[in-house]
């Protein structure tokens, strides 16, 4: 394989505490090494640009059943959005939910190299795993929705944590998930006759449990299987004003569990679980209370899922709070439950300056991220494309690295968002150290991925190069110049390929891996015809057919993890 | 002799994967759990003798065997020339190879459309105008209470829909209907069989059939709590009769009777007491019905779709669903019939954004069912070739259109000669998805199930995938030496007007 | 103007969205020549398929003379100017035009003014399925703008309408006037079932007769007559039903009352 030497850029690597430095660096087999032979290699001259780890994506909706019905039930949205063949890419289309092709192809020109997708329903798992091996160019990973299985419910009822974590072991490998997601906690269950949990603390019908020992059962189950990454949690009332309450409980319902220090639980989409305000009409931001709260704490992170103005398409396993946004919008609704697991909604959304509720929820995502102090508890993401669709990254780093880019926002949005926003009083500007740590070395280091977010020696060959120059540049106030350099990286390097250059795909040949984690228990889950019997009780489907077979990962990149039960 | 268990049945929507089959010499000997459709094709009609065992070519209006790699050329030949060729099909395929299919779509410019367009195609259309509440058949299966069959008739059409999935099953919260109806259906034969008696004594005179459709009220039972059924058809069939209400409409009023249900859910009172010859009472009761369940479900199928007014029937009748969701727990589900047309319209919609009615003849997908529907696009008479795959659209298709079809070259993929493959020119054998080679199959709510190959196929048979991966890979290679040829004729073209400038110039000097 | 005439029969679609003033104004003999369109799936130029003349006229802008029916998306998006076809125009003519006047004197296909905000389309033969309706899955309907059809129309004509004035001289197909907002219909013969389902507002008027209402209307009035845009009022009388009461619908519906004697039932609830 090519060797390459990136040469006199300025390196991002907050990782390696590199800040700026003029550095080369070398790549070869797909890694980053000390050198390599100069004249062999490819050379790219990067004086004046600046030089970081590939982007690491949190959370991200691209790909599985639920990302495809919505694909599915959008023509009018891909109309306006149509992308060509090319000589080296596939034809697609955009706009909210752009096509396989097309999502590996624009992240990859924005400098990202690793992807994770939000959420999957396990039963429809071999769906998310098909998608995956059409997103070309990144690495990706998927994290199956556990938090109101039937298995978890009941063992968690019964007290039987390691019989649990068993079985959440058998379903990482069953599924080739990455980490264990939980979405609104007991709700989904309840959801399944139409109802909701409103509290941690709400009894889940017909199971004997709550939302908080849910919870905290799976962060138990997540640490006895020793799994790279937290649970994933989306909170419950998420999308409902006063809301911030309940995030409030939920983090502190987990502070004990934190042991030495680190996260117990990442928090995802924080801006739509960080409402105040008793209804729609008094609507206004609990991102001060959210930021003081994890300021003084550090077992939970973050990402923003911030808001973009723009029309875009919502979807997650929340079908209760979907179903609210319908009798919100009146827009075209889609509501897919998933036996035994999980449900789901989907609901095309326009975010408008104009309006007071859309306005103050832009605000305050951007209120957390800059109100929490250390950039390695709260990462950027859009919740993708729940806030927005991530092509709107860029203008989400310059926000967060402008004030005046802020303000220009802010001036444009309505009067009553002005007038409620906390942004005046901020004066925060995130420097490109600390973007670095939002976008990918914060984000990997939460993931437990230690190959990626970074540019140390045997990290991935992944490195992203940007056209901005520090040293002559106040990135604050050339805050258009630098949006456009994060939209359209000067090179993107792929496992020690340049796959993208100049915001064109030079290289199509990278597949990208898929990452997953192997957990194995000491005493594996035991699968008898009494279990088998109980599968077919539960699903409509046969045992034998539900497990992702390896047939269903074009390149495997196993994490084989020794639990300790 | 080899057992192979949890094998996935090829045949319908319902992708049953729990049967049991016993291979003896490389043939299927004994089939279990499935239906008698499965069975027929399971254990007798992958054997057919009209299989196809060698690829052929139209030679003087004959079909002639020839060898795989001139079929191959040949089909790719076509396919280059053409200027507007259609690729359809798609239902009985794995998404494996349907994968490979918008490829070569997109790399001929083709249109490309899948069976849901003379199916369920009505159903995506209305999803996309409205969206659909939804849920997996395993939630049916354990929760609704409530199960409405409208149009369709799981009883034939997808045997074994009741008994996996709605109302002769066990859920976590609901109990089987199957001995309530076992009881009923004794009553019935009961009276059947007095009736037969009576008249062989000559006492006994049935009385006259009613002329005109008449429709029985509601009974009681379906206020009552636990599993109740409702069927909604033009005529009873074996699925109403299971029925503890059936509702007899009038044929093409599905879109006012599902209004008038709809202003009744929502609280409004109508002016007229007859809708599509049901009384307004009774659907006030059915409407209720609805309302006072804890979870219903409403499954249609091509009565819906493919009746007077189409996708907007589908549309009204997802908004009836959804209305309900105001009161109570309502889903609604396409009984799709093909094993995996779902499937199709997955796959196409994850590479291109769109399910079907697919165009690529402008480099990128552009999406428009009567535009780019097969139908339509052979009433007009626009393309010129056609490929189809694991489908016989024959049968559906009015003449007209048909001649326009076969007016260009037809290309087909099929394991047995049925009507499509016999006016093929040039036509491929393939393997039997599911039976001779495995995949991914979409169940009808989009449950992918993987696909089992238990015995060999015929020796020489390319299955779908790799048939079409070469298929694809000619095309390039066609394309690539056109190309070649033209940059090498314009070269040329080049250098001798070159040498005539020169010529001119040097005439010039002379002539000066 | 520039007048084009095709230069032999299409068998596959052309797309040429090139035909369109705002497009060739500024252009010269050579450069419209040169526009690109497509015919199936070859890349070819406007001059391979039509013969292109110049005169010095002002308007029409663009004459298209001859069978356009399989060419797609003339006049798409155009803002000015005018086009005359002489002849049948395929589908999506006139598609989200934005100003301007399109003049079809023959057939033309369907989506003719899909999702446009303004101008002026006449068309002197009939016109096919959704004149007037929105792209798939989109419910923005068309916002304003005037279009008269001499002849009959398909179905779903005026689908999701928000503003703009629809004028049928001839016969109309099922689901006219769907899921409308705003805006006027007016259909001087026959028409067919399901009229303004799933409207919520606007006006719908028949002043021939009417194959069945749809049970989610209830009468509201008889009217002697009605108005249809700022030039023209039909005289009646009218029976006014409102609707859709599925959707809690306020959008009227004046059906004649001569002409539909059948639906005398409903006086009784006046
Ligand atoms: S119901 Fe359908 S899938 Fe099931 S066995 Fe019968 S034909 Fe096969
Ligand atoms: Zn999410």
């Amino acid at each position: 394989m090519a060797e390459i030497l990136v040469k006199n850029g300025f390196v991002v690597d907050p990782t390696n505490k590199i800040d700026g430095e003029k550095m080369d660096i070398a790549i070869k087999d797909g890694k980053i090494v000390k050198k390599v032979n100069e004249r062999k290699a490819k050379i790219i001259d990067a004086s004046g640009l600046t030089v970081m780890a590939g982007g690491v994506d949190i959370h991200s909706h691209i790909a599985g059943a639920e990302v495809n019905m919505g694909r599915l039930i959008r023509p009018e949205d891909h109309y306006k959005d149509a992308v060509r063949k090319t000589k080296l890419t596939r034809s697609g289309t955009g706009y909210s939910i752009p096509s396989t092709f097309v999502t590996g192809y624009r992240y990859s020109t924005m400098g990202y190299t690793t992807v994770m997708n939000g959420s999957f329903a396990p039963l429809k798992a071999k769906h998310v795993h098909e998608e995956l091996n059409d997103i070309p160019l990144l690495d990706k990973g998927t994290y199956p929705l556990l938090g109101d299985w039937w298995f978890v419910l009941e063992n968690l009822a019964k007290g039987d944590i390691e019989e649990c974590a068993r079985h959440v072991a058998w379903m990482m490998q069953s599924t080739k998930g990455y980490a264990i997601k939980v979405v609104n906690p007991g709700g989904l269950e309840s959801w399944g006759f139409g109802h909701n949990v409103h509290s941690i603390d709400d009894q889940v019908p017909n199971f004997c449990i709550t939302p908080r020992e849910i919870v905290r059962g799976l962060i138990k189950v997540d640490k006895m299987l020793n799994l790279p990454h937290t649970i994933h949690l989306h909170t419950n009332n998420l999308g409902q004003p006063g809301n911030y309450k309940t995030t409030l409980d939920t983090m502190r319902a987990i502070e004990d569990l934190s042991t030495d220090g680190k996260p117990v639980a990442h928090i995802t989409h924080i801006q739509f679980a960080s409402f105040a305000g008793d209804d729609w009409g008094k609507f206004r931001s609990g991102a001060d209370e959210i930021s003081k709260y994890i300021n003084a704490h550090n077992h939970i992170t973050l990402d923003m899922g911030q808001v973009i103005f723009t029309d875009t398409t919502t979807m997650t396993a929340d079908g209760p709070f979907e179903y609210t946004l319908y009798t919100l919008s009146g827009h075209k609704w889609v509501n897919s439950d998933v036996e035994t697991e999980a449900s789901g909604g989907i609901i095309p959304f326009t975010y408008k300056k104009n309006n007071a509720v859309n306005a103050i929820q832009w605000s305050i995502g951007l209120e957390i991220a800059l109100l929490v102090k250390d950039p390695w508890k709260i990462f950027m993401t859009t919740d993708h494309p729940n806030g927005g669709p991530f092509m709107s990254y860029p203008r989400v780093l310059a926000w967060l690295m402008s004030k005046k880019a802020r303000e220009a926002t802010l001036k444009r949005c309505h009067k009553k968002a002005q007038k409620k926003s906390l942004l005046p009083s901020i004066d925060r500007e995130l420097s490109l150290y600390e973007l670095a740590i939002v976008t990918r070395a914060g984000t990997a280091k939460a993931l437990g991925m230690p190959n990626k977010g970074h540019l140390g020696v045997g990290a991935d060959g992944d490195v992203a190069i940007f056209n901005i120059n520090p040293e002559t540049t106040d990135i604050a106030k050339k805050y258009k110049a630098v949006r456009k350099a994060f939209k359209e990286s000067v090179y993107t390097i792929k496992d020690g390929k340049i796959v993208a250059k100049d915001g064109e795909v030079v290289d199509n040949t990278t597949p990208g891996r898929t990452m997953w984690v192997d957990v194995k228990t000491k005493q594996p889950c035991i699968i008898n015809e009494e279990m088998k019997r109980k599968f077919r009780e539960y699903w409509s489907i046969e045992y034998e057919n539900y497990p992702v077979s390896d047939h269903y990962v074009k390149v495997s990149d196993k994490l084989t993890v020794e639990a300790s039960v | 002799m080899t057992e192979f268990k949890s094998v996935v049945c090829p045949i319908c929507g319902c992708l049953c994967d729990d049967l049991e089959i016993t291979v003896e010499n490389n043939e299927i000997v004994k089939m279990k759990n499935g239906c008698a459709v499965c069975e027929a094709k399971m254990v007798y009609g992958y054997k057919s003798e009209e299989r196809i065992l060698k690829p052929m070519i139209r030679k003087d209006g004959k079909l002639v065997p020839v060898t795989m790699d001139e079929a191959i050329h040949k089909a790719a030949q076509i396919l280059v020339d053409a200027k507007y060729p259609l690729l359809y099909g798609w239902s009985s395929s794995t998404n494996e190879a349907q994968r490979i299919g918008v490829e070569l779509a997109e790399e001929l410019g083709s249109t490309l459309d899948n069976c849901a367009s003379i199916c369920h195609g009505p159903s995506v259309m209305a999803t996309q105008e409205i969206g659909i509440p939804t849920a997996t058949l395993g939630q049916i299966r354990h929760r609704a209470d409530l199960i409405v069959y409208w149009a369709c008739n799981p009883w034939t059409s997808h045997p074994r829909h009741v008994e996996r999935y709605t109302a002769f099953t066990e859920g976590r919260f609901e109990k089987s209907e199957w001995k309530n109806y076992m009881l009923k259906l004794k009553g019935e034969t009961g009276k059947k069989k007095i009736e037969a008696a009576s008249k062989r004594l000559g006492q006994y005179s049935p009385p006259p059939r009613p002329q005109v459709c008449m429709v029985d009220a509601p009974p009681k039972s379906i206020q009552k709590m636990g599993r109740k059924m409702i069927v909604v058809d033009v005529r009873k069939t074996k699925t109403a009769e299971a029925a503890d209400y059936f509702l007899q409409v009038e044929p093409n009023k599905d879109y006012e009777i599902f209004s008038a249900l709809r202003c009744l859910v929502n609280d409004q009172e109508l002016d007229i007491d007859k809708v599509g010859g049901v009384p307004v009472d009774y659907l006030k009761d059915v409407a209720d019905a609805m309302i006072n369940c804890e979870f219903g479900a409403i499954f249609f199928g091509l009565g819906l779709t493919q009746s007077l007014g189409r996708f907007r029937n589908i549309e009204v009748a997802i908004a009836l669903t959804r209305d309900l969701n105001r009161r109570t727990k309502f889903v609604i589900s396409p009984m799709r019939g093909h094993f995996n047309v779902t499937g199709a319209n997955i796959v196409f919609a994850w590479q291109t954004g769109y399910p079907y009615a697919i165009d690529f003849s402008q480099g990128y997908p552009q999406y428009n069912p009567g535009e780019f529907t097969i139908n339509d696009l052979l009433r007009r008479g626009d393309n010129d070739a056609t490929l189809v795959i694991s489908s016989d659209p024959g049968a559906h298709f009015p003449k007209s259109s048909m001649q326009n079809m076969m007016k260009h070259p037809l290309i087909t993929i099929n394991p047995d000669m049925n009507a499509i493959s016999r006016l093929g020119d040039v036509v491929f054998p393939a393997q039997w998805c599911g039976i001779e080679y495995s995949g991914t199959a979409y169940r009808m709510d989009s449950v992918p199930i993987p696909l089992k190959k238990v015995v060999e196929p015929p020796p020489g048979i390319l299955n779908d995938q790799e048939l079409l991966e070469r298929i694809l890979n000619e095309v390039r290679a066609i394309k690539a030496q056109k190309t070649e040829v033209q940059t090498k004729v314009k070269g040329e073209v080049r250098s001798a007007a070159k040498t005539v400038k020169k010529t001119a110039k040097r005439t010039k000097r002379k002539v000066a | 103007m520039i007048t084009l005439t095709p230069l032999r029969n299409f068998d596959v679609p052309v797309h040429a969205s090139c035909i369109n003033p705002d497009e060739f104004k500024s252009k010269t003999l050579k450069e419209i020549a040169e526009l690109p369109v497509t015919e199936g799936n070859r890349n070819l130029t406007l001059s391979d398929l039509f013969k292109i003349e110049q005169d010095k006229t002002e308007t029409p802008s663009i004459t298209l003379n001859g069978d356009f029916k399989k060419v797609k998306r003339v006049g798409q998006g155009m803002k000015t100017g005018e086009i005359i076809i002489n002849g049948n125009a395929g589908m999506h003519t006139g598609e989200r035009m934005a100003g301007g006047k399109i003049v079809i004197n023959g057939n033309a296909d369907s989506w003719t003014g899909s999702e446009m905000k303004a101008g002026t389309i006449e068309i002197h033969g009939d016109a096919g399925d959704y004149l007037a309706s929105p792209y798939r899955g989109s419910g923005t309907g068309v916002k304003g703008g005037y279009i008269i059809v001499d002849g009959s129309v398909g179905n779903e004509v005026g689908c999701y309408l928000k503003g703009g004035v629809i004028k049928i001289k001839g016969n109309a197909g099922i689901f006219l006037g769907y899921h409308m907002t705003d805006g006027a219909i007016y259909v001087e013969k026959q028409c067919s079932s399901r009229t303004g389902a799933a409207m919520t507002g606007g006006k719908i008027i028949l002043a021939g007769t009417v194959t069945e209402l749809m049970p989610s209307f209830t009468i509201d009035s008889i009217k002697p007559k009605v108005k249809v845009d700022a030039t023209q009022s039909v005289a009646g009388p009218f029976y006014v039903f409102l609707g859709d009461l599925a959707d809690h619908g306020t959008g009227k519906l004046f059906v004649s009352k001569t002409n539909n004697p059948q639906l005398a039932f409903y006086e009784k609830y006046l």
